[in-house]
């Protein structure tokens, strides 16, 4: 009904309308609930909550938090896992994914559930474990919540960091039954930049790997001989920024090679590997964020891919897709809104931090609490 | 409209048709499961991200919970988790406990590995079902359906990265390359811009015979076939200077490579790809060779603001950039 219209409208138009309010609504329904259709998306619920509540933060609606954000704060710190009191299994702690070994996180200990005191609860059973992806998540969305990470338990954390690097540099998501890789370094360099403690992480054996997986075409995989692939240079060069091994450990050759790959992805959005059709939302963050960290963002035809980006928006429910006239999801919504902030100084979306993936805003927020 | 979606209660699903199937009978009215009882999940009064299980999701983990803390290794204990991955495969941990369980029971893995494809072959994105293929194929050390099953997955999506990432395992660790390039050639007949089907040649050539000088001959032909039949390629370019890499000549004056520019001068291609070699070129001549700077320059030059204006604008300030680099490095 009216559909056919819309299209012709929308091919007239040169840009899309920026719904800015249906997306801001759009991330309070994912956080309020999501349908049973997504229950495969029950172990990383901390990542969707990181989505939505970023996603505010860059639409600069977090406002609309105001009312609950005690409540949100507690509920992330519900999934941390305490050390117990001799300190015993330190290398368990972080935040929960999957609660599929847990008991009843409320009833551990009732005393201080629901309230500020709450702070996690200890690990029921040896596959009660940490999720990297996820104490990453979880850290960011307090930090940009304005929480002071007080009770975060750092000692755990870093343990559990540090339990999840491998003899080759990379890291596991989790203590046992996992694939490791640099999605997984990343998220282990965040945590420790963020906790400002590097003793986690043997930084040169990671700087290693990453250079390790560079491929003949300059991109990075998902491990040594892997093709080159958007998403998994930015994890790399991310992470070698924020350890401080950007500048030694790639050659000029190696970074001039890696730009032209880089904007070699550009079609009008951008694709994440070559010759991959059709262009995809999120690497609108991960290509101009990697261009960025580089010092080479300008080389972005900006105006081809706000187009593009905005022509990923759902009208109807708010938020964006992976493709043109898909449905949208928590993913593809926060990484198309984060590209749009990433390459242009726009009064659409907030400033993002490239590296980190959390807003200017939210970035200063953590400046002052490292500076108190 | 989203202010009564708001108020739904997340948990409020009986409607789901999963929990309809006459078959099904919950876990909690199974008698030879009432010696369990279930461990429910609460959140607390504020739950983020409710996900509104459906009653048999519940039902599931809940005996999950209580069977996984008290360690149970059994057949029961088994076919639950078959249950739960139906459910949800990406559970990390619902996988890990199954291992535990198949190891404690010694279960057969061929019919694991059954199980496994499956459900790889329904969700052929999820990290967790493939690790749990390469688990199993470590504990049976037999690699002889995985090449097999990622042909298949591959013949679905020829670029699927996890299937290429198994592949790339199984044939390093087993050392299986003997018909492989054959099967890349294969996928490149199919698709000569496959850019996963490219790097698997390389990875082959590199685990392989390495880059001997023959070798090298041999990869530039092919690839300078290929550039020939379609030249704007960057599967194929990428791959050109891959090889050039291992060669001492760099990107000038190899035989192979000469005649392929001379082929595509000839035919007037004006291909971005083409564009940008011809000015990596010229600056690694220059670089080499002072002499020639005066005469490459321009030229060098003009190949950029063609690229910049004509033939390839949306990368307009990245070639502009060269220009200016080029000058400051070369100019007088």
């Amino acid at each position: 009904m009216g559909g056919k219209k819309n299209t012709i409208d929308r091919k007239m138009d040169d840009c899309k309308e920026f719904t800015k309010e249906k997306h801001a609504k759009y991330f309070l329904r994912c956080l309020n609930a999501l349908p049973s259709s997504l229950v495969s998306l029950d172990s990383i619920r901390l990542s969707i909550s990181f989505f939505a509540i970023s996603g505010l933060d860059v639409l600069g609606r977090l406002d609309l938090l105001d009312k609950h954000k005690e409540e949100y704060i507690n509920w992330i710190y519900l999934f941390q896992i305490l050390p117990n009191c001799n300190d015993e299994c330190l290398e368990r702690c972080g935040f929960r994914g999957s609660l599929a070994a847990t008991f009843s996180l409320e009833n551990q200990d009732t005393s201080c559930v629901g309230n500020v005191r709450n702070k996690g609860s200890i690990s029921s059973h040896p596959l009660d474990t940490s999720h990297i992806t996820m104490t990453y998540a979880a850290i960011n969305t307090l930090l940009i919540l304005g929480d002071d990470l007080g009770r975060i338990q750092r000692k755990g954390i870093l343990a559990g960091v540090k339990a999840l690097q491998l003899e080759n540099g990379s890291f596991a998501a989790t203590l046992e039954g996992s694939e490791s890789d640099v999605r997984f370094v990343y998220c282990a360099c965040c945590i420790c930049y963020i906790l400002q403690d590097w003793s986690a992480i043997n930084i040169e054996k990671a700087t290693h790997y990453i250079v390790n997986s560079i491929s003949y075409d300059g991109a990075i995989g998902q491990d040594r001989n892997q093709e080159g692939h958007a998403g998994l240079t930015f994890c790399g060069i991310a992470a070698l920024s924020l350890m401080g091994t950007l500048e030694t450990s790639l050659s000029l050759n190696q970074k001039a090679k890696l730009v032209r790959w880089l904007v070699s992805r550009q079609q009008s959005g951008f694709q994440g590997r070559p010759n991959k059709l059709p262009v995809d939302t999120c690497y609108s963050f991960w290509v101009p964020a990697t261009l960025k960290i580089l010092g080479a963002h300008q080389f972005i035809d900006r105006k081809s891919n706000r187009k593009f980006v905005l022509d990923t928006q759902c009208n109807i429910i708010g938020g964006l897709s992976k493709w043109i006239d898909h449905s949208s999801d928590p993913l593809h919504s926060y990484l198309g809104l984060a590209g749009l902030s990433v390459c242009e100084e726009t009064d659409l979306v907030e400033i993002i931090h490239p590296a980190l993936n959390v807003t200017k805003r939210a970035f200063e927020h953590w400046q002052k609490l490292v500076n108190d | 409209m989203a202010d009564k979606e708001l108020k739904e209660s997340p948990t409020d699903s009986s409607d789901e048709c999963s929990d309809q199937e006459p078959s099904y009978i919950f876990y909690r009215d199974r008698p030879e499961w009432n010696d369990i009882v279930p461990v429910e999940l609460h959140e607390g009064p504020f739950p983020v991200v409710a996900i509104a299980y459906s009653d048999r999701f519940k039902d599931i983990f809940n005996y999950f919970r209580a069977i996984v803390l008290k360690n149970e290794i059994s057949e029961r204990a088994f076919q639950l988790t078959s249950d739960a991955l139906e459910l949800n495969p990406a559970n990390y941990t619902v996988w890990q406990y199954r291992r535990t369980v198949l190891k404690g029971l010694e279960k057969n893995i061929q019919k694991e590995l059954s199980f496994v494809r499956t459900i790889i072959e329904d969700h052929p994105k999820n990290y967790q079902v493939w690790h749990h293929r390469r688990v199993l194929v470590e504990w049976s050390g037999d690699p002889s359906s995985e090449l097999r099953l990622t042909e298949i997955v591959l013949a679905q999506d020829a670029k699927n990265y996890h299937a290429w990432q198994h592949r790339q395992w199984v044939l390093e660790t087993f050392k299986l390359f003997d018909h492989e390039l054959e099967f890349v050639e294969r996928l490149l007949e199919d698709d000569i811009r496959n850019n996963s089907a490219w790097n698997q040649r390389y990875f082959v050539v590199k685990q392989t015979s390495g880059f001997t000088e023959d070798i090298i001959n041999r990869e530039l032909t092919f690839t300078v076939n290929s550039i020939k039949i379609v030249c704007n390629n960057e599967s194929a370019w990428n791959y050109l200077r891959g090889i050039l890499s291992h060669c001492p000549t760099g990107l000038n004056g190899h035989p192979i490579v000469e005649e392929l520019c001379q082929f595509l001068d000839y035919n007037k291609s004006e291909a971005p790809f083409y564009f940008s070699f011809l000015v990596d070129r010229m600056e690694e001549m220059m670089q080499s060779d002072p002499l020639k700077r005066e005469v490459l320059l321009p030229k060098a030059d003009q190949v950029l603001q063609l690229l910049a204006t004509k033939m390839d604008p949306i990368r307009r300030e990245y070639w502009l950039f060269l220009s200016r680099y080029l000058n400051s490095q070369f100019a007088n």
